[in-house]
């Protein structure tokens, strides 16, 4: 949590000091970001994007399966 | 969402902090007498369920008896695959018939994708608290 002192504090800065910690906050920030995916390491990406033929076939087999059940 | 459930996301590995969050979700799969307990990863941009070949060898499935072959994509476009029809116990929720494809792929997770598992289930992702909320579809369409 953010406390009333430390806002009352910021507040107090000179407009120069303000500028200085806002960007020490932000190259913080976008430092943080960029190490969320780290350089020389692979990620295996195992999702079946745009897998259309496959998923009309599994939806036929199923509801073959479910017709089954009611039958 | 009424009839809701959450679950929190599950860290894959201290490496990368925050980064290695992911939705997974526990669910038991049950094919005549056998029963699974897994974490299935939500994949909206998956087309298919997908259940790794051992997990489906666990629940008593014979390669030679599917005989619906599949194409899959992507990394999986290499692994034959089949389908399998699996009943699904998510929660506190009725059980529901699920559709994977049963690749070879051994070291693929338990994809929980469009056919059938969004169709079936309304999830909603708060990945900035880490957390999901997750309803089957007939409570929403009252």
């Amino acid at each position: 949590m953010v406390s009333p002192e430390l806002i009352s504090t910021l507040q107090g800065l000179s407009r120069e000091e303000k500028f200085y910690v806002m960007q020490v906050l932000i190259s913080g920030l976008a430092q943080q970001e960029t190490n969320l995916i780290k350089p020389d390491q692979s990620y295996p990406v195992w999702s079946p994007y745009d897998a259309v033929e496959a998923a009309d076939t599994m939806l036929k087999v199923l509801q073959a399966a479910k017709n089954q059940d009611h039958a | 969402m009424r009839n809701s459930e959450r679950y929190s996301f599950i860290s894959s590995g201290a490496a990368l902090g925050e980064a290695s969050f992911r939705p997974f979700l526990p669910l038991t799969l049950v094919h005549q007498q056998a029963s699974v307990t897994a974490s299935g990863l939500l994949d909206t941009g998956a087309s298919v369920n997908v259940l790794p070949y051992l997990v489906g060898v666990e629940l008593g499935y014979n390669w030679e008896q599917q005989t619906t072959a599949l194409s899959l994509t992507g990394n999986l476009a290499q692994y034959e695959a089949r389908v399998v029809v699996v009943q699904a116990l998510v929660g506190q929720f009725e059980p529901v018939k699920l559709v994977f494809a049963w690749t070879q792929a051994k070291n693929v997770p338990l994809i929980l994708g469009q056919v059938n598992f969004f169709m079936e289930f309304n999830v909603c992702f708060y990945r900035s608290q880490l957390q999901l909320e997750i309803s089957p579809k007939a409570i929403v369409s009252e």
